[in-house]
């Protein structure tokens, strides 16, 4: 599965790390943010993390934070990235909504 | 008092995890990785754990990058070479692999194509890649180097007509097949699961 840039739906992991990165953070922070939140449900690998936060730094949805020389590299969210999740926030809104109209009432 | 082990695991990267967690529960880890030979301390049984990773298809500055993201993280790491040479300002090739990683030498990224990660042992597997889509990546980029090892041999098998070349082309099919039944597996799961 990946981010659908066209439809606009994210993955998991990348909405996550959008989230985790509105405060900023170094990757072990992302982690643990994203295990605290999902109640250890996803648990992201340190490679798998590596990856999506390039890929992330390529798209321009998040840069580097503070000091360049700093021990621990710390990352946050750019506006174009604040931008995305909004916009994912606003998708996943519509879609409950719609699946309320249509299961919500069901039991 | 540290103990030496002389090893030779190739590009059997789950065995060799496997053997320093086996190490690590006699109560011995890893303070270095040479050519053949690992040297370990004494620790508390079962106290850290191991993953192996091929990275020979990064740049050097990727590679060393990668490994100081592990260390932020509370890792160790051990560079180790996934082949044997013994050799002073060497230059090898590696059309496989990402820019700036396909010239490599002594300095950069020759025998030092695996890292060796050791992580203090919280009871969960020990995992560096997670999701669907990553681990497609990490074993498609390790299936590059046998794609081009089968092609050479095949090319200089045609052209020298000798038997020599087979032999790289079956271990290079090998290590091709063993990568494809691996990425059809993840392939298929991944189509309704990211991890």
């Amino acid at each position: 599965m990946r981010d659908n840039a066209k439809g606009g739906a994210l993955t998991e992991v990348t909405f996550y790390i959008l989230l985790a990165l509105h405060t900023p953070r170094h990757g072990y922070g992302v982690m643990r943010f994203i295990e605290e939140k999902t109640v250890g449900r996803l648990s992201l690998g340190a490679g798998t993390l590596y990856g999506a936060l390039n890929a992330l730094l390529d798209k321009g949805w998040i840069e580097p934070w503070g000091e360049e020389g700093g021990r621990k590299r710390e990352y946050t969210v750019t506006p174009l990235g604040r931008e995305v999740a909004k916009r994912e926030l606003d998708r996943l809104e519509r879609l409950i909504e719609v699946a309320q109209d249509i299961i919500g009432g069901a039991g | 008092m540290n103990k030496k082990c002389g090893r030779y695991f190739g590009g059997l990267l789950s065995s060799q995890a496997r053997w320093l967690d086996k190490m690590s529960d006699r109560g011995w880890r890893l303070v270095r990785a040479e050519r053949l030979i690992y040297e370990f301390e004494p620790c508390r049984p079962g106290q850290v754990r191991y993953c192996v990773e091929y990275i020979g298809n990064r740049s050097h500055a990727d590679a060393e990058e990668y490994r100081c993201f592990l260390e932020d993280l509370g890792y160790r790491t051990f560079y180790k070479n996934v082949n044997l040479n013994w050799n002073i300002g060497k230059v090898v090739a590696r059309p496989w692999a990402d820019r700036g990683g396909r010239l490599a030498t002594d300095a950069t990224t020759l025998n030092r194509e695996l890292l060796i990660v050791e992580k203090e042992n919280d009871g969960k597997q020990f995992q560096l890649h997670t999701t669907f889509e990553d681990k497609i990546r990490y074993y498609k980029a390790m299936r590059r180097p046998g794609l081009f090892l089968l092609a050479m041999s095949v090319a200089l098998g045609a052209v020298l007509r000798t038997w020599v070349a087979g032999i790289f082309a079956v271990l290079a099919l090998i290590q091709i097949v063993a990568c494809q039944i691996e990425l059809a597996r993840l392939e298929k799961q991944g189509e309704l699961q990211e991890w």
